[in-house]
């Protein structure tokens, strides 16, 4: 026994005796030289049987110690033996064991017990990873320090084996044996890392709950059952640590330390939270589906009511401005304009009569401006219907043009050449992608404006080039026809011969009479090829015409002949 | 109701001490002869379990005399002889580990204590010391407060796996090594030509069930002479079995 105030080793001054094992004293001393405080541990040799044998141990356990280095355990510096006692000169740790303050105040909260259980783990992993490896296999809130700066460190290597040495045959208390594992009962062998998890779940349910496990009912449960304000996280790394097989629990403290570090993730409130977030974004998914679904329902008997409108309208159509309502109804289909199987599009409707007056013109000129369109609250609005449909369907929009323009072609009845090749340039214009034949016509019209333009300027010489071009157009006009079928070549044939009959005077200023006589003679014979016999009336017509025509430049020359001979 | 008593116990063949404490009474109160009999396995480190079965013996022998007096004035009651021993049950678990802790050890005891009225048994349990009632069979009182006797309860083990678990003699509660003692008590009319028996687990580990009840029927048994021999007798055939433990056994017989 050390007494108070003596000195040990020369330099180490016991002050106060701070802890009683077994078979061993702890006494806090100060090393005077250094003024720094250390712990002593005397194990005293007389009152136990054989000493060696405890020395033994002891020293083993001391030469393992030695080499360890932690922040979470005390390191020992120096071993002294003495003729009666056996003195360790270890870190002097300053606080309390946790067994106190379990005493003190019970259970302890659950992020302090977190952290703790994290330092730990740490040195439990620490000890693991040694070699040979180090089982601490007595973790149990006595054996934990905790520092004033709230850290912890794991204290007491010895008790442990005193522990191990036991004679199993005798009778032991439950509460002596800290908390054994399962296989701490069955010898050493079967030890290992994860007997060391066991104790520590066993102290944290100890630390949390305040419940020791060696108390009635003996049994760990799940820690909410004792206090339901616990995390369900902590519960199940408890109750995961604390299984009866050691290949249940935790394999190593590296991965013990994982699920401490998550174990607000492993909660059921976290999950919970995560489910909801789930069920929230399937939902919306869901939601999301349906109102597209229900958008495009709609959108689709919109169109379908719609469009069961516009054959109604346009099944019903009395006068032309009937069109206007089928045609606002639903501006991107063309069956208005051009008609379809059963009824007939505004244009075939204007021209049943054979010809397009000042009246039809003005409601195709009003298609151009846009119509009014009453809604449901009695507001009209404009739509440009052309627009519309040139933005929903560029080809049906140019072949709309097309048709209004050649209706204007063929059958307006202004008289004036020029006025009703402009008409129809205006409308043709925007299909002259598509109809090489608008394009043409587009050309002609340019030179029919130039040449009245010129004309009534008196220019002669640019009139008569107009001429030329207007002569050039004609011919291309011809030669192209071949590429139409034959309603349309007899009517592009038609023009040419009234515009040859027109100008024959001037064609022949610009160009020679046989070569006009041959653009004729060439229409007269591709006409007579055309066998189709409801055009026969068309073809006797255009022959007829042919016949004038020819006359008529035959006697252009003539005159000029004459008018050379005179 | 009278009472014939016996009580034996050895040191067994290996331990320097005998841990073992016992001690039982015939005594007479104004309601008749009644029988205080009590049997505590002591354990701990530093060979001083038998300080605590003793300290444990001692205090329920004070009760005898200080407070049984008193209680005998009135019917007893239950839940009175509950109370009372609870209460000295929770004072010796307290005085032993402060015992304990200034000596730099733990140290424990198990106890079986039993009470016989004209009438009634008072039996508490603490530990893994048993009580039987012998009359045309063996009946255990007492249930064990031990590891494996919950692991057999709860399912995990069968009895067969409990008899030879290396865990078979870890207690779940003592007095003095636990932090809390919650004492089981069982209460009953007491038979007449039966054979109340109390004994620590040395008696019982080695030994059959059929065998005890071969010896110590209550119809072999009618003086305390052949009690005792017949405890012996079972006592060596033990320490033959190689029972390390202390062997203890205690008798009273009704008539």
């Amino acid at each position: 026994m050390l007494e108070i105030g003596s000195l040990v080793d020369g330099k180490y001054k016991i002050l106060n005796k701070v802890g009683q094992g077994g078979m061993s004293a702890v006494y806090l001393a100060m090393n005077e030289k250094a003024n720094k405080q250390w712990a002593v541990k005397e194990v005293r040799k007389d009152g136990v049987k054989d000493f060696e044998i405890v020395k033994q141990g002891l020293v083993a356990e001391i030469e393992i110690l030695k080499k360890l280095s932690h922040p979470y355990l005390p390191s020992i510096v120096d071993v002294i033996d003495t003729d009666d006692s056996f003195i360790i000169i270890m870190d002097y740790i300053q606080g309390n064991s946790l067994n106190i303050a379990l005493e003190e105040y019970g259970a302890q909260p659950q992020e302090y017990v977190i952290n703790w259980a994290k330092q730990l783990c740490d040195v439990l992993g620490y000890l693991h990873t040694r070699t040979p490896a180090i089982i601490y296999r007595d973790m149990k809130p006595a054996n934990i320090m905790l520092k004033p700066d709230g850290n912890i460190t794991l204290i007491d290597f010895g008790t442990a084996r005193e522990f191990k040495e036991k004679n199993l045959a005798d009778t032991t208390c439950l509460g002596t044996v800290g908390y054994a594992a399962p296989e701490q009962f069955g010898g050493m062998g079967q030890t290992d890392a994860r007997t060391d998890i066991y104790c520590l779940g066993a102290t944290l349910y100890h630390l949390v709950t305040g419940k020791n496990p060696c108390e009635p009912p003996y049994e760990i449960k799940p820690i909410r059952e004792i206090n339901p304000s616990l995390s369900s996280g902590l519960e199940r790394i408890i109750l995961k640590c604390t299984q009866r097989d050691p290949n249940d629990r935790y394999q190593s403290a590296a991965e013990l330390m994982y699920a401490l570090e998550h174990y607000e993730e492993i909660d059921d409130k976290y999950r919970k939270k995560q489910k909801q977030k789930l069920s929230i974004f399937i939902t919306s998914c869901v939601l999301t589906v349906a109102c597209v679904i229900i958008s495009l329902w709609g959108f689709l008997s919109a169109e379908k009511k719609k469009s069961e409108n516009y054959d109604v309208i346009l099944g019903n159509v009395e006068v032309a401005s009937d069109y206007y309502e089928a045609i606002t109804t639903d501006p991107t289909r063309v069956e208005a304009y051009l008609g379809s199987e059963d009824f007939d599009g505004v244009i075939e409707f204007l021209i049943k009569d054979g010809e397009l007056n000042s009246e039809d013109n003005s409601i195709l000129v009003k298609l151009k401006g846009g119509l009014d369109k009453t809604d449901n609250r009695g507001y009209s609005t404009t739509i440009n219907v052309l627009e519309e449909l040139k933005s929903a369907n560029l080809e049906n929009y140019q072949r709309v043009c097309y048709e209004i323009g050649e209706a204007y072609l063929f059958y307006y009845n202004i008289g004036v050449e020029k006025d009703k090749y402009a008409t129809a340039a205006s409308w043709f214009q925007y299909a002259r992608d598509k109809y090489p034949v608008a394009s043409m016509y587009c050309d002609i019209s340019d030179c029919l404006t130039n040449i009245s333009k010129f004309s009534k300027a008196e220019q002669y010489a640019n009139l008569y080039q107009e001429y030329q071009n207007l002569w050039e157009k004609v011919k291309k006009l011809q030669t192209n026809s071949d590429l139409y079928d034959d309603d349309l070549k007899l009517r592009i044939w038609n023009e040419i011969v009234n515009m040859i009959r027109n100008n024959a005077t001037e064609f022949c200023e610009v160009s020679s009479q046989t070569d006009i006589l041959n653009v004729l003679a060439t229409v007269s014979t591709n006409a007579n090829q055309i066998t189709n016999t409801f055009l026969q009336e068309n073809i006797t017509k255009l022959q007829n015409n042919i016949d004038v025509t020819t006359t008529k430049v035959q006697s252009v020359t003539k005159d000029k002949i004459n008018q050379g001979g005179v | 109701m009278n009472f014939i008593v016996s009580a034996n116990t050895d040191i067994g063949t290996t331990k320097s001490t005998n841990q073992d404490s016992l001690s039982v009474k015939v005594i007479n109160t104004p309601q008749g002869r009644m029988t205080f009999a009590i049997l505590c396995d002591g354990m701990g480190g530093l060979e001083k379990g038998e300080v605590a079965s003793a300290s444990v013996v001692k205090a329920f022998d004070n009760w005898i005399h200080n407070d049984l007096p008193t209680l005998c004035e009135t019917p007893i009651e239950d839940y009175m002889l509950k109370n009372q021993w609870e209460k000295i049950t929770t004072e010796q678990n307290r005085l032993i580990s402060v015992y304990g802790a200034s000596q730099g050890t733990r140290m424990g005891t198990t106890a079986v204590v039993m009470l016989l009225t004209q009438t009634r048994y008072y039996i508490m349990n603490i530990g893994d010391s048993r009580a039987y009632e012998i009359t045309d069979c063996l009946k255990q009182i007492t249930e064990d407060q031990t590891f494996v006797a919950r692991e057999v309860a709860l399912g995990n083990m069968t009895q067969e796996q409990a008899e030879c678990d290396e865990r078979r003699s870890v207690l779940l509660q003592c007095i003095g090594a636990s932090d809390e003692v919650y004492p089981d008590m069982f209460f009953g009319d007491i038979k007449e030509n039966a054979i109340y028996m109390l004994c620590s687990d040395g008696f019982r580990h080695e030994i059959t069930p059929d065998e005890i009840y071969e010896k110590l029927q209550p119809n072999v048994l009618f003086d305390d002479n052949t009690m005792n021999r017949h405890a012996t007798e079972l006592i060596e055939l033990n320490k033959q079995r190689y029972e390390r433990d202390n062997i203890s056994v205690l008798m009273v017989r009704t008539f």
